[in-house]
């Protein structure tokens, strides 16, 4: 995402805007939500920061939509056009959000669900959105994606120039259609909502956490996009392997030697299948069935 | 030598102490000894742990450990573990602790601490003679920033800030040497794909006092550039390539607990990873190659020399 924000952006200065992108990461891990800001103006923009009131915002991962972290309702209004990528009806995902603005949704190509399969989602993104606010030309998008992708070979360049293309018509009934944003004042700025903390005793203030493995509330099984499956037919139980191995304690060994993957923690790094001597573990693409990850299961 | 309770991989202990949930990578090396090393330490410990990438372990009100963590800033984890140690000690000699509810002081930090910047604190404490444990999960340069070269970054790798054709100029720091310099109780490196080898040296560490090092090689799929699936086979071509010497030292002797019979080509080890794909692509860079190479026959061509024992 912060290589679909930088190849927008760069759209829009060839464009002859002023341009402000950026990138914002949470946690810094693999798996961890990141999302990325354009602002564009014919002014000079003095706004600074996190984006308030977005007039689009593109959600490229639709399991992330349920998620507080992710932030995607993160100043929405009737005014946001929303642009998810996912296989669903705009319909059915107005009942499912019940927001006001305009939705609109970006079907992958192809029928492979598989996640990895989606390389290309960066570009597809910016190509998206640069049809959707009417205002970037296919030059000027080529052009970027040239500039801003100038580390890839010639084939990869030409693939994502061709994903950009196609997202870029697939959005033509769109164009234009991104309401431009207010122009804020630096008096009609919200203040910050500050709060005022008195300085305490360090036993007081400091974060202790006064409970033991707490972690094991948060579902890393989210950042799965492969899912290791044992096979009981085949597998040994040669228990310490794949459990000793597992980097997040994610395997446990049950009373009859059988391992036990924790599919609400599993992060899907593959290292048991990749080390299981008798091959009794498979590997399966991760098929987010959105309304389970809506209820924070997914196992 | 005390017999050991891992006589096989069998004897590895089959529950896990350390919570599941952390915000580590996928496939993370790292996180993968420590939960190794953890189950054999045991749930009676305190862990001083300095700024890097497991500060996001316990990120309050979240933790996967269950005892106490302390977090301190990048250079004063030893430091740390003094006050802490210190703390116990009294809280013993006044009688308000038993001897069986005492707590093993174990440091936890990553290579930018242990081979840069907490070196001075780290060589005081030892010069002190601290009862403690320092644990170094070692992935060769600043991992939670973005793989900034560090002390552990080794010859040729590419880094955040040797983006160069011929990546870091200068070489990995031998903490091993500069630790069993000082003379301490116990200096060991591991890896989490000899869990076996691991657990005999953990044991090996807690039947000592004084100041003792596990030195961990963490294979990082972020910051070497690998898929996460391949940490344990990459772990394990460190070691048969000869990259990472699995070795210990104990009363200034040190004794290398498995000598591969057949090294394989560092080429192996080095070629599935992102960070030294500038030495393969767009062309061979074999006066590098040969370099790395040549480092590391040099290190084994000595130790065959003195059978398994460090010259």
């Amino acid at each position: 995402m912060k290589t679909a924000s930088r190849i927008l952006g760069t759209a829009f200065f060839l464009e002859g805007f002023e341009v402000q992108d950026a990138p914002r990461y949470g946690a810094e891990r693999r798996g961890a939500p990141i999302s990325a800001y354009v602002r564009a103006s014919h002014r000079e923009i003095k706004e600074r920061g996190i984006i308030r009131d977005p007039s689009l915002v593109i959600v490229a991962d639709e399991t992330l939509v349920p998620m507080p972290a992710a932030g995607v309702f993160l100043g929405l209004s009737a005014q946001t056009m929303l642009l998810i990528h996912s296989r669903e009806a705009p319909e059915v995902w107005r009942d499912r959000l019940n927001v006001e603005g305009p939705i609109r949704t970006l079907s992958p190509p192809g029928e492979d669900r598989d996640r990895l399969a989606w390389r290309h989602i960066g570009t597809v993104c910016a190509a998206a959105g640069a049809r959707l606010v009417g205002v970037v030309s296919r030059e000027a998008l080529a052009a970027s994606l040239k500039q801003e992708l100038a580390g890839l070979n010639a084939a990869s360049l030409e693939e994502n120039l061709d994903h950009a293309r196609w997202a870029y018509d697939l959005m033509e009934p769109g164009q234009g259609r991104v309401a431009p944003g207010r122009w804020l004042s630096a008096e009609a700025f919200p203040r910050p909502e500050w709060v005022d903390l008195q300085y305490e005793d360090a036993r007081v203030a400091a974060p202790a956490i006064h409970a033991a493995m707490t972690s094991e509330q948060v579902e890393t099984g989210l950042w799965r996009t492969r899912r290791p499956v044992i096979d009981p037919a085949h597998c040994k139980r040669c228990w310490w392997l794949c459990s000793t191995y597992c980097p997040d304690s994610a395997i446990r060994v049950d009373e009859s030697g059988r391992p036990q993957i924790d599919y609400a923690h599993c992060k899907g790094c593959m290292v048991c299948v990749a080390q299981c001597p008798n091959h009794a573990i498979d590997m399966i693409p991760e098929r987010v069935e959105p309304n389970a990850a809506m209820a924070g299961k997914d196992s | 030598m005390s017999e050991t309770r891992f006589k096989t991989v069998r004897n590895l202990p089959p529950d896990h102490l350390l919570g599941t949930g952390t915000a580590m990578c996928a496939g993370c090396g790292g996180l993968e000894a420590l939960h190794q090393i953890y189950d054999i330490l045991g749930e009676k410990t305190v862990f001083i742990n300095a700024a890097g990438c497991m500060t996001l372990l316990a990120v309050y009100p979240f933790t996967p450990f269950r005892g106490s963590w302390l977090y301190t800033a990048m250079a004063s984890a030893p430091a740390g573990a003094q006050g802490v140690r210190d703390a116990l000690d009294i809280l013993l000699e006044r009688g308000r602790m038993t001897a069986a509810e005492d707590l093993q002081t174990v440091v936890l930090t990553g290579d930018g601490a242990a081979y840069g910047m907490g070196l001075s604190a780290t060589s005081g404490a030892i010069e002190r003679g601290l009862d403690f444990l320092y644990i170094c999960y070692d992935n060769e340069g600043y991992g939670n920033t973005g793989q900034q070269t560090s002390g552990a970054t080794p010859h040729g790798a590419g880094t955040a800030t040797n983006k160069g054709a011929l990546g870091y100029p200068g070489d990995k720091k031998d903490l091993f040497a500069i630790w069993a310099a000082h003379r301490p109780a116990y200096v060991a490196t591991v890896i989490g794909a000899e869990p076996l080898d691991l657990a005999r040296k953990v044991e090996q560490a807690m039947q000592l006092t004084g100041p003792r090092l596990i030195l961990a090689l963490a294979p990082c799929p972020t910051g070497w550039g690998f898929d996460p699936d391949a940490t344990v086979q990459l772990g394990k071509l460190a070691v048969e390539t000869g990259v990472w010497p699995l070795k210990e030292s104990r009363g200034g002797k040190t004794m290398h607990t498995k000598v591969p019979k057949k090294r394989l080509p560092v080429e192996d080890y080095l070629k599935c990873q992102g960070r030294f794909a500038h030495l393969f692509v767009p062309e061979r860079k074999d006066s590098v190659l040969l370099e790395i190479q040549a480092k590391i026959d040099a290190y084994w061509g000595a130790v065959e020399c003195h059978g398994a024992v460090d010259p």
